[in-house]
């Protein structure tokens, strides 16, 4: 069975605007999508600001009410069956608001947990085993007021994990934590992921998601416009490998040559003290190295590396174009 | 069975822990002080103008329906503060999004202020023994502990509606203001409902403290359960009603907030 499911989910706001003659602008958030997450797969949502994702993951966590279509958590229907919806999803909205800051790690925990209805023998051993998962042990008698905003994000996971949901809505988990930090918790997704956990997630972060996600839906203006796995949606930029060669005193007829060639897509030139760097996207990938190295005769050539497109390159392929 | 314990233990976590989170900035000292200094100012205020204007015999008038007035910081001002503060949190997404039971969340959270509210109520009481001597030689103090739980329980009721409201208003300042005045007046603190015009009499009929104020009143001379009970039991209603119009207001705030996406609104 799948997990989640679903068929053309549209959400419309009103935004009311102007103080004295009040005008109601409609905002289409999201847009008829579809789609299903299996059980145990960690899916990714990517798109740019405003795409729609926030107000989808919303809706599927039974926050917000949708203006059209149907969606299902483990077979629960996110409008009908609200209450069982919520039994067994956990969710966090990345940043660091939503936590009783007067109150210490722990209380909050505490407090969440009666709210989740867990029981207390098991929240007694649960609370340090979540406090201990996200690294705060030993600050969790602190008030939350003290906080840096990541230790706050930790807290977050650790209070979503209280009830042990099988499914998890993480909305930019990890926006604006330290590289180590981030890291770790990356870490701590996989984990849930290896619990079997149904996990949606979404981050602005290319390589999070590559290394992270099944699969992949890439939405935009409130639509999906791609959905595959991270090595699928990079076949769209196959045309596109790109070859980078570090030259030294490059000379402009040889770069002028090297732009004409038709099986060169397009060259970009970085200056680097007395190197440049000259990078070249071409369909015919590693194949044309030695072609292009027979156009920079005569010039000092450092090192040379082809690489894969990789998910960002996609992606901007994907949305980049749509951005007015 | 097993659902009511849990909500059980939603109601008291939620009343401690909302309790905690708002007294947490008060320190033990600036807490009690603020204990004495809030009832001792309200008492004197009322109660020397009392005398000025109507002599010294006058004084327990004054000083028990100012005293039971007390109730109403923490039923308008802390209730309010405990149950629309989580509009200030950013906490209202996580917590709409829990299958725990809405009712003993929000009951909770005025649970602390019926004991804090009570023993402001008392402290006032005593302060008027301190100063004006109160008699209490003719008081069955078990039916004024009655009177004064009585006071307290309707004055969260109405805090209760009134904090569901402040997740809907920005302006809940100035409503908790009217409303902590509105009682003072109305009530009948300083003034004896009887000279008040009709219109108003009737306002009296309908909010909390007019009866408890007057059956404590009563206690104090003298008078038995049987005399006061009637009127006991009617404010508790009124508080039930006042509570249940709150529970009302937070359902709806919920509901609409889904439908607009207005959750996260400030
Ligand atoms: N409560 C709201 N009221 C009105 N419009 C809203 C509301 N929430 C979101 N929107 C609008 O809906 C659209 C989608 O917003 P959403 O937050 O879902 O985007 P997002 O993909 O999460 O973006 P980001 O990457 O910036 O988080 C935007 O145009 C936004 O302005
Ligand atoms: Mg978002």
């Amino acid at each position: 069975m799948n997990a989640l499911v679903i068929s053309d989910l549209r959400r419309v706001y009103r935004a009311h605007t102007g103080v004295i003659k009040r005008k109601v602008k409609e905002v289409v958030a999201v847009d008829g999508i579809s789609f299903e997450v299996g059980e145990g797969e960690l899916f990714g949502m990517l798109g740019p600001n405003g795409a729609g994702k926030t107000t989808t993951v919303k809706m599927l966590t039974t926050l917000l009410i949708p203006t059209g279509g149907r969606a299902s958590v483990l077979g629960y229907d996110i409008v009908k069956d609200e209450s069982k919806v919520r039994e067994h999803i956990g969710f966090i909205f990345g940043g660091e608001r939503g936590l009783y800051w007067r109150l210490s790690g722990y209380d909050n925990l505490r407090y969440f947990a009666s709210l989740y209805r867990v029981d207390p023998a098991v929240s007694k051993t649960r609370i340090p085993y979540l406090l201990d998962l996200v690294g705060l042990s030993g600050r969790g008698d602190e008030k939350v007021e003290g906080y840096s905003r990541g230790m706050k994000q930790r807290l977050h996971v650790a209070r979503t994990l209280l009830h042990n949901p099988d499914v998890l809505f993480l909305d930019e988990p990890t926006i604006g934590l330290d590289p180590v930090g981030a890291r770790e918790l990356r870490q701590v997704v996989r984990n849930l992921q290896a619990e079997n956990k149904t996990i949606l997630l979404t981050t602005h972060y290319m390589f999070e998601a590559d290394a992270l996600c099944d699969r992949i839906a890439v939405i935009d203006k409130g639509k999906i416009v791609a959905l595959d796995t991270p090595a699928g949606l990079k076949k769209h930029v196959q045309d596109l490998s790109v070859i980078e060669i570090e030259v030294f005193g490059l000379r402009s007829e040889a770069l002028e040559k090297i732009r004409t060639e038709s099986y060169v897509d397009t060259v970009s030139l970085e200056n680097r003290d007395q190197r440049q760097a000259l990078m070249i996207h071409s369909p015919r990938g590693a194949e044309a190295v030695p072609d292009i190295m027979a156009q920079l005769d005569g010039h000092r050539v450092g090192r040379v590396s082809v690489r894969e497109p990789t998910l960002e390159d996609a992606y901007i392929r994907l949305v980049g174009g749509t951005h007015e | 069975m097993r659902k009511f314990v849990f909500n059980l233990r939603l109601f008291f976590e939620s009343a401690r822990l909302s309790y905690i989170a708002l007294f947490r900035w008060l320190r033990p000292g600036t807490y009690a002080a603020s204990k004495i200094i809030m009832p001792l100012a309200d008492i004197m205020f009322f109660t020397f103008i009392g005398i000025y204007a109507n002599g010294v015999e006058a004084a327990p008038f004054y000083v028990i329906g100012n005293a039971m007035h007390l109730a109403a910081i923490n039923g308008i001002y802390g209730v309010t503060m405990s149950v629309g503060g989580d509009r200030w949190e950013g906490t209202l997404p996580y917590l709409f999004g829990v299958p725990g039971s809405r009712l003993f969340t929000f009951l909770g959270r005025a649970f602390f202020h019926l004991l804090d509210g009570s023993l402001n109520v008392i402290i006032g009481l005593l302060l008027g023994w301190l100063i004006w001597q109160l008699d209490f030689s003719q008081a069955n103090l078990l039916l004024l502990g009655a009177a004064i739980a009585t006071a307290t329980i309707a004055t969260c009721g109405m805090g209760l509606a009134l904090g569901a409201l402040g997740l809907v208003t920005v302006n809940i300042m100035f409503i908790n203001n009217l409303f902590f005045f509105l009682l003072l007046i109305f009530a009948g603190a300083n003034v004896p409902i009887e000279q008040f015009p009709n219109w108003m009499q009737t306002i009296s009929q309908f909010i909390p403290l007019t009866r408890s104020i007057a059956a404590a009143r009563l206690i104090i001379n003298g008078a038995h359960l049987a005399d006061v009970q009637s009127m006991l039991l009617v404010e508790l209603l009124i508080g039930a009603a006042y509570a249940l119009l709150g529970f009302i207001i937070f359902r709806t705030f919920e509901y609409q907030a889904r439908l607009r996406g207005t959750l996260e609104a400030i």
